[in-house]
């Protein structure tokens, strides 16, 4: 199970300060978003061993060791799987995995250790596939294909700290070559990961680890064409929403796992039918409902971000493709806007990248729905939405547009807007640096405007005319008589 | 007339919306549907075309940058909650946006200010500024109107520039004098420069580095109300100076660059086009500030 790292001060070996810390953190974020730019974003994860801590992993220089280690390995009857513990722990390290698979028959030696009639070997087999898996040299993926027919058979297994090894070693694995990916599809992983998690739905560890690998599974090339239409037709996006369940004891993991697949389905898709059926949009915004108010409150753990993110996503896509007059039968809840529009603001200060993306959703749900519209006016959530609007990097514009929406229904709505002091919001908007937020904001203004005629004077009367200055995009538009 | 239509946009992959440089808006180009729309509208004169639209993003959005590095951050067992680690969210900052002045504030105070200092009276014969609408009476009076002109020949036609003081003077010089005597103004009043001062106006004009406000030579046919800067960008120039230390270099370099680029002819005839539509009421003004003058002024440039 994953645990999240705090920023936390070691108390000896591997001493790294503080800054050191965050400046490796710095450092591996550039990295990642360059790495995104590239379409290139792939992380892998290494199970560590319970005697070991997860930021004090050891990387023992031990090339020769290996060698060694195998030869031993290849004639020794007993004990191996001690050897097979000190192989393991040698094989962390990157040039010993190199060296490693290029030893002849070593791959077929391990095969044979996963296979072995006494457990523990398996055991200390599979963690060292798992150190090739985590390697850095993606050579290592197709080195590591011979294992991959018993790893598949061994998800129906039941024990969990080798099943989630065997999960994490797939995971790792299956971005990394073409090959692989195919031969993994073929190999029937979809089946595999469907029937892992329904036998291990009380397992948490495992259900985690099954989700990861589903994830790296959908991130692989042409995941659109070859693996998602499997994905979906197979039980697979039913189990993945019962994981989302607000039920505290079930854990934050799993979910977070399962989450960010469903978002990779919805993401990548147009059609979402299939996931509306089963009831996607449902399920997704009553636990962001759930969790909205659990953030809200300050009730939450650590690592929540995670799990809201991907369901934000998931709702602002599915949104897209559903009808507005399925809408609430499909939202179980229009208090979704509340939580939504308190959201945005728990998420301000710590991620904003969050709250922007929480906007977007917000637009999606107003954009047609009249009834969502009148709720927003209803929960009074339009001065909370105008406080908003000082802040730029796409979370103002994408505020104004909601606002928008909701003047867009009725003039009713444009009258309680005015009343509720959009117009010297506007006022302010319209001066800033952002064009989109100018152009935006005169959409509105137009709007309200045109809505009524004591709009027009309210306007007017602020005092708006006399600083009111005009972009040379806007003049031509601007004839009010 | 509240439009209906329901469009759903498709976003492109990526973050390759090339025309906003900034992470703003990414957006893809509208679907034909709206093309349409805007087609349609644009020929009836209506350039309003919001509607309101569901969003669509792909996977690989720029939208999603954030949060795709959080969750990598996370397998990659580097993730913190804590906030001290993620960025502030950035304030909007305002920016002015009369047709060549291009500065940029961080609140709306300082850009009200600024605006009320430098364009909110603005001679539109001239393009002169003027710190108050009686100052700006009294300069298109004095400067280009004909009929004071004449009328000045035969009255005392020049008002004092002090609000309630309601002298009159035969001469532009009489008046600067009561200023000084009476009223106790310094000899070189930035708002009471002799029309006439064409050289002193040139070779201040030769020190300064913008060149944009290409304010009429020729306008200036009588004597007169003259006021302070030929431009807006040289008012901020001197503003600067007097401003507090803490300008930002961001700021001055804007003002550079404007300098640098403000000759192009676009900004000029735009500006220029739009100056004299129209004539415009004292309380409500759309124009470029709050222009106000007369219509088909001799002198007129170009």
């Amino acid at each position: 199970m994953w645990r999240l790292n705090k920023v936390r001060h070691k108390a000896g070996g591997h001493a790294n300060t503080l800054e050191e810390l965050r400046l490796r953190r710095r450092e591996k974020e550039r990295a990642l978003r360059q790495a995104r730019r590239d379409r290139q974003l792939v992380s892998k994860r290494l199970l560590l061993n319970e005697d070991e801590e997860q930021d004090q992993m050891e990387i023992t220089p031990g090339e020769q060791d290996v060698v060694s280690l195998f030869h031993t390995l290849q004639h020794s009857g007993t004990d191996k799987e001690a050897y097979l513990r000190t192989l393991s722990k040698a094989l962390r390290n990157p040039s010993a995995q190199l060296t490693f698979i290029k030893l002849e028959n070593s791959m077929h030696l391990l095969v044979g250790l996963l296979t072995s009639s006494d457990a523990r070997c398996r055991l200390q087999a599979v963690r060292c596939l798992h150190e090739l898996s985590h390697s850095p040299h993606t050579s290592m993926a197709s080195a590591c294909l011979p294992a991959t027919p018993y790893l598949l058979t061994y998800l129906s297994g039941q024990s969990t700290k080798f099943t989630e090894l065997c999960l994490y070693t797939l995971g790792n694995i299956c971005p990394d070559s073409e090959v692989v990916k195919e031969r993994l599809l073929a190999q029937g992983i979809i089946p595999a990961l469907a029937s892992c998690i329904q036998n291990q739905r009380h397992n948490l560890a495992v259900v985690e680890a099954a989700g990861f690998t589903l994830f790296q599974l959908l991130q692989t090339k042409d995941a659109v064409q070859k693996v998602i239409p499997m994905v979906l037709a197979s039980s697979l996006p039913s189990q993945l929403l019962s994981v989302l369940t607000p039920d505290p004891e079930f854990g934050l993991a799993p979910a977070i796992e399962c989450a960010w697949c469903l978002h990779s389905l919805t993401s990548s898709t147009v059609d979402h039918r299939e996931l509306l059926a089963q009831g996607a949009l449902t399920q997704c915004s009553s636990l962001l409902v759930s969790l909205g108010g659990a953030v809200v409150d300050g009730n939450t753990d650590q690592g929540v971000e995670l799990l809201v993110c991907p369901l934000l996503r998931c709702v602002g896509n599915l949104l897209s493709s559903c009808p507005v007059e399925a809408l609430s039968s499909q939202l179980a809840d229009v208090h979704l806007v509340a939580a939504l529009c308190e959201l945005v603001f728990a998420f301000l200060h710590t991620f904003p990248a969050l709250a922007r993306e929480t906007a977007w959703v917000l637009n999606n749900l107003t954009a047609h729905s009249t009834e969502l519209c009148s709720a927003l006016l209803t929960f009074n959530l339009a001065p909370r939405l105008m406080e908003l609007l000082p802040f730029s990097q796409g979370i103002n514009t994408m505020v104004l547009r909601v606002l928008a929406n909701v003047a867009h229904k009725k003039k009713e709505f444009c009258f309680r807007l005015a009343e509720l002091g959009l117009l010297s919001a506007l006022a302010a908007t319209l001066k800033m640096a952002n064009q989109d937020m100018v152009t935006l904001s005169l959409e509105v203004l137009f709007m309200m405007i045109v809505s009524s005629p004591q709009i027009a004077e309210q306007f007017v009367r602020q005092g708006n005319s006399g600083t009111f200055p005009v972009t040379r995009s806007n003049t031509r538009t601007f004839n009010i008589k | 007339m509240m439009l209906q239509s329901d469009v759903v946009q498709f976003m492109a992959v990526g973050g390759g919306q090339a025309h906003n440089s900034n992470k703003e808006e990414g957006f893809s180009e509208a679907t034909e549907q709206q093309e349409e729309m805007r087609r349609r509208q644009s020929e009836e004169g209506n350039p309003f075309t919001f509607s309101p639209q569901l969003l669509r993003l792909h996977r690989d959005h720029e939208l999603f940058e954030d949060g795709d590095v959080l969750r990598h951050m996370y397998l990659q067992d580097l993730f913190i909650s804590e906030a001290e680690e993620q960025p502030a969210p950035s304030v909007s900052e305002f920016a002015c946006h009369i047709s060549g002045c291009r500065v940029v504030f961080s609140t709306l105070d300082e850009y009200e200010h600024h605006y009320n200092s430098l364009h909110r009276h603005v001679c539109c014969s001239c393009r002169r500024s003027l710190p108050s609408a009686r100052l700006l009476d009294i300069h298109i009076q004095e400067w280009h109107d004909s009929l004071f002109t004449i009328l000045a020949q035969k009255q005392d036609m020049y008002l004092c520039l002090v609000e309630g003081c309601g002298e009159k003077f035969r001469t532009s010089q009489e008046r600067k004098d009561h200023l000084i005597r009476v009223h106790k103004y310094p000899p070189d009043f930035r708002f009471d420069k002799n029309r006439k001062e064409k050289g002193t106006r040139e070779t201040r004009r030769e020190q300064r580095t913008d060149t944009a406000m290409e304010a009429a030579d020729d306008v200036c046919r009588s004597e007169g109300v003259c006021e302070v800067m030929c431009s807006v960008q040289s008012n901020q120039l001197e503003q600067e100076d007097s401003m507090e230390a803490h300008a930002s270099s961001e700021e001055a370099a804007r003002i550079e660059d404007f300098s640098a680029s403000a000759q192009t002819s676009e900004a000029g005839t735009e500006a220029l086009k739009l100056k004299y539509t129209y004539r415009v009421p004292k309380t409500v003004c759309f124009g470029q500030g709050s222009v106000r003058g007369f219509r088909g002024q001799r002198g007129r440039r170009k």
